[in-house]
């Protein structure tokens, strides 16, 4: 009975959102690009994070991939933006692939930190190659049109999630589903996980490189550090894990709910931004650990229980 | 020859310390299988506990040791007690979350409270080194790393013979099954996070008098505790005793022969490497 309604509602937020850069001033629009792609990235984690269940910290090197990518083709080659974008995220899907047989067979904990050590070793490789510009990095022809990289962000998250949905109802989302809950068992059933983990690996890694192309050529600067910046992975799961992973709309409103917060302390504030950010971080995965998207669908049935419902559910 | 044999010692010396500091973190993946991101925040706190007992009251930072350990061990304990057991059933990802979250609160705590300016432990015998077989020796990364590996041995030790010790393991092993037997697992979580914490603050005091101290040290800590909690395993604090002199060794060989700012690169290629070829950890069990 709610899904028509619901659909008109975010069909509404999204033609807001899309009139935002015409009407709120300068320094909004470029909180709001920010907004938009950390909700992009985190989407593009939900995938292989949120529904396959495995803790990627490599999406930093897919968008220092299509980061590097995007400004090598232009710079280097003088190829159009478009064009630099394609072949950026086209590097990172491929570098998906290719590492994604090798490290998706690592289980939990394990296949965290492998792509952890990854992200370390590309920000190394990349510092020392003579194309990239070395440790001082890339600087892109200027570019400004805050409104276009704003929609384009805005696009890229309609885009991203549009790609989540369809998963949660495909027979490919049933799968990675079934991985993320028990693997063997989704090998017995005819599952072919190590495709599946692949396939998805890959698309979170075509979301995160458009994200990363869009985000250079917007701030006209890139450097190694900046680039594959595990901090900004680290934000990627905050978001997701706190907006609902696994669910379509919950890293979005993750996103949006968590840099509002951010944005207020650091300007209000700015001393203790950080440890209430922590604090509320702490909060969170205690009394709602299913992230908001679950606290909307449930708190009408549970009321105020729902919070000790939680904590009930995961205590020892 | 002299470099290598001089590389060599500083890397064992530097390897020691590194054990006591991803013992801890080992511990506590084992037995509670969380991965604890606050692990290198304690290291820290430990640091500057032991700082203001020297600097503040005068006392040896040797002495000073235990009392962080304790503090810390307190500490630990209350922070599992009262918190982390009320998530301990959610998925990995929320417990990691969870320390996330600490260490950021811990983090700026530091920082309001210690300011971010570098502080060292600088008892006397700061300088004191002596020579062996050609290598030059400083005293207090002898003691320091000394003192790790006779924790790290207190630790084996303890987990092997005593009855505590057995039940920790028994709860690591199988959770249901050491309930059974009587295993109390929520003062079991707790002590044993107790114990992870306080020997993150033993290293944190002395990782203060061989190296800095600031609010931001921990993530790179935990980091480095994380890359040889893999290498050793988690079964055994002797497989971590390897790992720390492992990473110790090829950081100071890297430094050496191929320049300081390859060190990262070294230690977390090697990690890659391992858990390509041997996902259980180099001295873990296979499954």
């Amino acid at each position: 009975m709610k899904r028509p309604l619901a659909r008109a509602g975010i069909v509404a937020a999204f033609v807001v959102l899309a009139g935002i850069p015409w009407i709120a001033s300068p320094s909004i629009v470029q909180f709001g690009i920010n907004m938009l792609l950390l909700a992009a990235l985190a989407q593009g984690w939900n995938i292989i994070g949120g529904y396959t269940g495995y803790a990627s910290f490599g999406n930093s090197v897919f968008y220092g991939l299509g980061s590097y990518g995007t400004a090598i083709a232009m710079l280097r080659w003088h190829l159009p933006f478009g064009i630099g974008l394609a072949l950026g995220t086209v590097i990172a899907v491929i570098f998906a692939a290719l590492f994604g047989r090798a490290i998706l067979r690592l289980r939990g904990h394990y296949f965290a930190i492998c792509t952890l050590g990854l992200a370390e070793v590309m920000t190394a490789i990349v510092s020392n190659l003579e194309i990239t510009g070395r440790n001082t990095g890339l600087v892109l022809p200027l570019l400004r049109g805050d409104v276009l990289f704003y929609e384009l962000s805005l696009a890229l998250v309609v885009v991203a999630t549009l790609i989540v949905a369809w998963i949660a109802h495909s027979r490919f989302g049933y799968g990675l589903i079934a991985i993320r809950e028990n693997e063997e068992a989704a090998a017995a059933m005819g599952v072919d996980t190590t495709r599946y983990k692949v396939l998805a690996f890959s698309l979170s890694a075509a979301i995160s490189a458009l994200a990363g192309g869009i985000h250079a050529y917007w701030i006209t600067f890139i450097d190694p550090v900046s680039a594959f910046d595990i901090g900004l992975n680290v934000k990627m799961i905050i978001v997701t894990v706190f907006g609902g992973p696994g669910s379509i709309l919950g890293p979005v409103l993750g996103a949006f709910v968590l840099s509002g917060i951010s944005e207020v302390l650091s300007t209000e504030i700015s001393t203790v931004a950080g440890l209430f950010f922590g604090a509320v971080i702490v909060v969170a995965v205690v009394f709602m650990p299913r992230g908001v998207a679950d606290l909307i669908r449930r708190f009408d049935k549970y009321r105020w229980r729902y919070f000790a419902e939680n904590v009930r559910a995961n205590r020892l | 020859m002299d470099l290598l044999w001089q590389g060599l010692v500083n890397g064992i010396l530097l390897g020691g310390l590194y054990s006591l500091m991803a013992l801890g973190l080992a511990l506590v993946w084992g037995v509670l299988n969380i991965v604890n991101l606050a692990h290198g925040a304690f290291i820290m706190l430990g640091g500057y506990a032991c700082y203001y007992m020297f600097s503040g009251l005068g006392i040896d930072p040797f002495i000073a040791l235990p009392v962080t350990m304790a503090a810390l061990f307190v500490f630990g304990y209350l922070l599992q007690r009262h918190l982390i057991n009320l998530v301990i059933r959610a998925p990995m990802f929320n417990t990691l979350l969870l320390t996330f979250g600490i260490d950021v609160v811990l983090t700026y705590s530091a920082q309001i409270a210690f300011s971010a300016d570098f502080r060292t432990i600088n008892p006397s015998y700061a300088g004191a080194h002596f020579t062996w077989l050609g290598a030059t020796i400083p005293l207090v990364r002898m003691i320091a790393c000394a003192i790790a590996i006779a924790l790290t041995l207190l630790l084996w030790l303890f987990l092997a013979r005593t009855r505590l010790g057995r039940a920790i393991r028994a709860t690591a092993q199988n959770l249901v099954a050491a309930r059974l037997y009587g295993v109390e697992p929520r003062s079991i979580y707790a002590l044993t996070f107790g114990i992870g914490a306080a020997l993150a603050g033993g290293a944190g005091a002395l990782y203060g008098v061989v190296s800095q101290l600031n609010p931001y040290i921990g993530v790179s800590l935990t980091a480095k505790s994380f890359v040889i909690a893999i290498i050793g395993g988690l079964e055994s604090p002797l497989g971590v005793i390897a790992g720390g002199l492992i990473l110790g060794l090829v950081e100071s060989m890297t430094s050496l022969y191929i320049g300081a700012t390859y060190t990262d690169v070294a230690s977390f290629g090697i990690l890659v490497l391992v858990l390509i070829v041997r996902p259980t950890g180099l001295f873990g069990r296979t499954t």
